[in-house]
């Protein structure tokens, strides 16, 4: 009941209270919107995390891909930008699809094989210019349209599209993780062998969470192509879009569907309002170093430590 | 319904498996005997697929399952339970059972999954968390209540009874008797206890080095001096 | 063209020396911890940097950085191994993101030290050209392939004869069976870090000494270390110098035979290449598996 309130509570606030005051100042909801892209790439990994057992650090390719393919239809083939960001959201899907063999290989072999695999599309990128456009990058992508007589292209467009983008994402994500599957896969976390042997093809389920995951991404790589309307391969493919996503979702709790997107608001803002102005370049510094600090004193992230604490007050009080 | 022919298991330059060949049948209760690092264990895990064999054949319900996968096997028919119990993390002891049924077996039937946990004495535990609630005997019970979920034909018991005291080795042999002919399973099952094995099945089974040394009734093959000695000899082994 | 093709074999070659040494360290770390450092290729990085810096202040050659390479070097590897035996859960999960995150602070500092510019050796005596029949090398890619070698035979001696290079040996196979033996496998694993780093310091000078440097070049470090274990199995010495050779020649005929721009992107087919083919590696280690 609590639970449920409060969530209504949020969604009228995010609707609603931010667009009508924060609506008019193009600062802030550049902030808000950056973030909620952070969160969305932190929600998808974090699937891949929780369910999947898996520690991507290429997601980057995936939301570069994505970029790519829904900026390249909709300049070059004339695509519906709606269409096109859903098959963003495929293509980063059949990028993950390369990435099958390495499935079979155990945790530490993953993550490398992926941090490898990421290079290899922001080369492509690079490197096919007749396609990409090269390191010149492709401008003028189209911008959202206007529908309903309400322009998506404007900051406050923008910040509703990426915002419901990323709540439908939550809401799969909660009904992947209560489903058949979703038990599992949560089975899979701690004795796989065990797993398997009661019939639980345990390659299949960690590679259909790959793929939810590289879609997912995919798509919000394409929205924020589309919302800058300009993209280049160092930029599409740049670590950062790994990079932030990790510390977010690691600070707001991975375990959780909401903590990396609380994680995500507030690492984003943090780094960009304090982070930034203490060290202008470099400033990840303080983020490698708030994820150091979180896997050594809070694995599980603040999300589920604040539960608890409330918990306790709770029954205290 | 299994059929191992000429299995070999080869961990670098060790044979734990040395070309052995056995069978069990649908109506059969079949004991595996011999000393630690027999290769009982390692012969359990090749036929459930968890270790790749080196050569030989495994045939099940007439069709050959050495290349299959782990989840094939199992939805095959194959069950098996772990020697440490590997209860499912995170999960209800019924979640267990749920996963257990859902993927092994292919259907959800609560039905069956409460007659489970009734024979398994495990219906008042059923929504405990299995990895931090349950007692060793109750973990035990959970391994074989989750090998029956994903309805085997052949039931596979690694030392189900070691590490119980008496009360409850009692009970789960009196569960162990009914088991066959209640869930119709066809059963292999790894014990230490001469007694136990000549109680429970019909033919026994012995491995020594990898290599198999007798088949038989039981009181035949517990009065074969080879088995004699390689049980002794086990004994001071593992006394040392 | 065929003296073209030779050419880059042999600086294939002579690059795969310093490959070998950072795969090397990342296979010994893991091999005791089953821990995959992420931030050794800064690490050798930091070891490239300070040689930039002795040789541009003090202007001497990059080799008389050796010394403060190994003590920085090895001093934040033993500041590594401390952070990763602080993680109490998950340790294989956790120490990737731990090490990850090392690694961009790593990054940053390096880059707020010493900017984003790219740096390559002035000395003279490095670049001089050294010609043997028709090949071509400069004098730095000669010396410190000998200097490889040399530290690999070293470590083979290490791992094969000493007392402690047994115990990494044995902590790497049977951690438990060593425990029994009376090997402590913390003090083991703290062992392997320093030599790890070691490793690290002299390819560090090396790549400064006949190549260029950036902060970004870690990263890029890390992956080939990995894709030569990959080809390798992360069991042998023999075989991860064969693994780097072959990505060091992978790389050279690349550039010479299409552009330096893909010289990343071969190294990594050939890493897809194995992984589809052969997915033991070329001299098959088994356990990679899940």
């Amino acid at each position: 009941m609590k639970t449920n309130a409060s969530i209504w509570v949020l969604l009228l606030v995010a609707y609603g209270a931010i667009p009508l005051t924060l609506g008019s100042n193009h600062y802030v909801m550049s902030l808000l919107v950056a973030a909620l892209v952070i969160g969305g790439i932190a929600l998808a990994w974090a699937l891949l995390g929780n369910l999947g057992g898996m520690v991507s650090f290429g997601h980057s390719a995936f939301f570069g891909v994505g970029a790519y393919v829904s900026a390249l239809l909709t300049l070059k083939a004339g695509t519906p930008i709606v269409i096109a960001m859903l098959l963003g959201g495929v293509g980063a899907l059949l990028a993950s699809l390369v990435m099958l063999p390495v499935l079979r290989l155990r945790g530490p072999y993953f993550a490398l094989a992926i941090l490898a695999y990421a290079h290899i599309f922001k080369i492509i990128a690079t490197e096919w210019t007749a396609v990409t456009g090269g390191s010149a990058g492709l401008s003028s992508i189209p911008r959202f349209p206007t529908a309903f007589g309400f322009d998506f292209s404007g900051k406050v467009g923008s910040y509703l599209i990426i915002l419901s983008v990323v709540l439908i994402f939550a809401l799969c994500y909660r009904l992947i993780r209560a489903s058949d599957y979703g038990i599992a896969l949560r089975a899979m976390h701690d004795s796989e062998d065990a797993t398997r042997v009661i019939g639980v093809n345990s390659v299949l389920l960690k590679a259909l969470m790959l793929f939810v995951s590289a879609f997912m991404t995919g798509v919000i790589g394409a929205f924020n192509a589309h919302y800058i309307n300009f993209l280049e391969p160092d930029y599409a493919f740049n670590g950062l879009w790994v990079t932030l996503p990790i510390v977010a979702a690691i600070f707001g709790g991975y375990r959780t569907i909401l903590g990396p997107l609380i994680g995500a608001v507030t690492v984003y803002l943090i780094d960009q309002l304090v982070f930034k102005s203490l060290i202008p370049y470099g400033h990840q510094l303080i983020l490698g170093a708030l994820l150091v600090a979180m896997i050594l004193f809070s694995p599980s992230g603040l999300v589920p430590l604040l539960r608890a604490s409330v918990r306790r007050n709770h029954a205290a009080g | 319904m299994l059929r191992v022919e000429e299995l070999s298991v080869c961990f670098g330059g060790l044979t734990a498996v040395n070309k052995v060949s056995l069978s069990v049948g649908t109506d059969e209760v079949v004991g595996l005997v011999g000393p630690n690092g027999a290769g009982k264990t390692t012969l359990f895990n090749a036929v459930s697929g968890l270790a790749r064999p080196s050569s030989g054949r495994i045939i099940f319900d007439s069709v050959d399952v050495l290349r299959a996968p782990l989840h094939r096997r199992a939805k095959m028919g194959i069950g098996r339970t772990f020697q440490i119990p590997q209860p499912l993390h995170e999960l209800t002891v019924r979640e267990n059972l749920l996963v257990a049924q859902r993927f092994g077996a292919g259907q959800v039937d609560q039905q069956k999954i409460d007659e489970i946990l009734e024979f398994t004495n495990l219906a008042p535990k059923g929504d405990r968390e299995a990895a931090k609630e349950l007692a060793l005997t109750e973990l035990k019970a959970l391994e074989v209540a989750k090998a029956l979920a994903t309805n085997p034909k052949l039931l596979m018991l690694d030392e189900v009874l070691a590490g119980l005291e008496t009360s409850g080795k009692r009970r789960f042999m009196a569960m162990l008797k009914e088991l066959h002919q209640k869930f119709a399973v066809g059963i292999l099952i790894i014990e230490h206890d001469i007694e136990t094995i000549s109680n429970l099945c019909q033919r026994v089974v012995v491995l020594n080095f990898g290599k198999l040394i007798a088949d038989g009734a039981p009181d035949q093959v517990f009065r074969d001096p080879e088995v004699i000695k390689s049980y002794t000899g086990a004994d001071h082994a593992g006394s040392r | 063209m065929l003296e073209l093709i030779l050419q880059a074999l042999f600086s294939g070659v002579l690059q795969g020396g310093s490959y070998a040494l950072i795969a090397l360290g990342l296979a010994l770390v893991f091999g005791t911890m089953k821990v995959i450092n992420l931030a050794h290729g800064e690490l050798v990085l930091l070891a490239a940097y300070i040689a930039y810096t002795v040789e541009s202040s003090l202007g001497v050659n990059p080799v008389f950085a050796i010394p403060l390479a190994l003590l920085i070097v090895c001093a934040a590897a033993v500041l590594v191994y401390f952070l990763v035996d602080l993680i109490r859960q998950d340790r294989e999960l956790n120490s990737l993101l731990l090490t990850y995150g090392i690694a961009i602070i790593l990054t940053n500092a390096i880059q707020l030290i010493w900017s984003a510019d790219i740096r390559s050796t002035g000395s003279a005596w490095f670049q001089e050209p050294v010609v043997i029949g028709p090949l071509y090398s400069m004098r730095s890619e000669l010396v410190f392939f000998v200097v490889s070698l040399a530290l690999m035979t070293g470590l083979w001696w290490w791992l094969s004869r000493s007392w402690y290079g047994r115990a990494v040996r044995a902590v790497s196979s049977q951690r438990d069976a060593a425990k029994l033996m009376g090997v402590n496998p913390r003090k083991t694993e703290l062992v392997s870090f320093i030599v790890a780093s070691i490793l690290a310091s002299f390819a560090g000078v090396a790549l400064f000494s006949y190549g260029v440097i950036q902060p970004s070049y870690g990263h890029v470090l890390t992956v080939k270390a990995f894709i030569i274990t990959v080809l390798a199995g992360m069991g042998s010495i023999p075989g991860v110098l064969v693994g780097a050779l072959l990505l060091g020649v992978t790389e050279a005929l690349t550039v010479t035979l299409a552009s330096s721009a893909l010289q990343e992107l071969a190294g990594m087919c050939l890493f897809l290449l194995v992984l589809f083919v052969m997915p033991n590696g070329l001299f098959g280690a088994a356990g990679r598996r899940g």
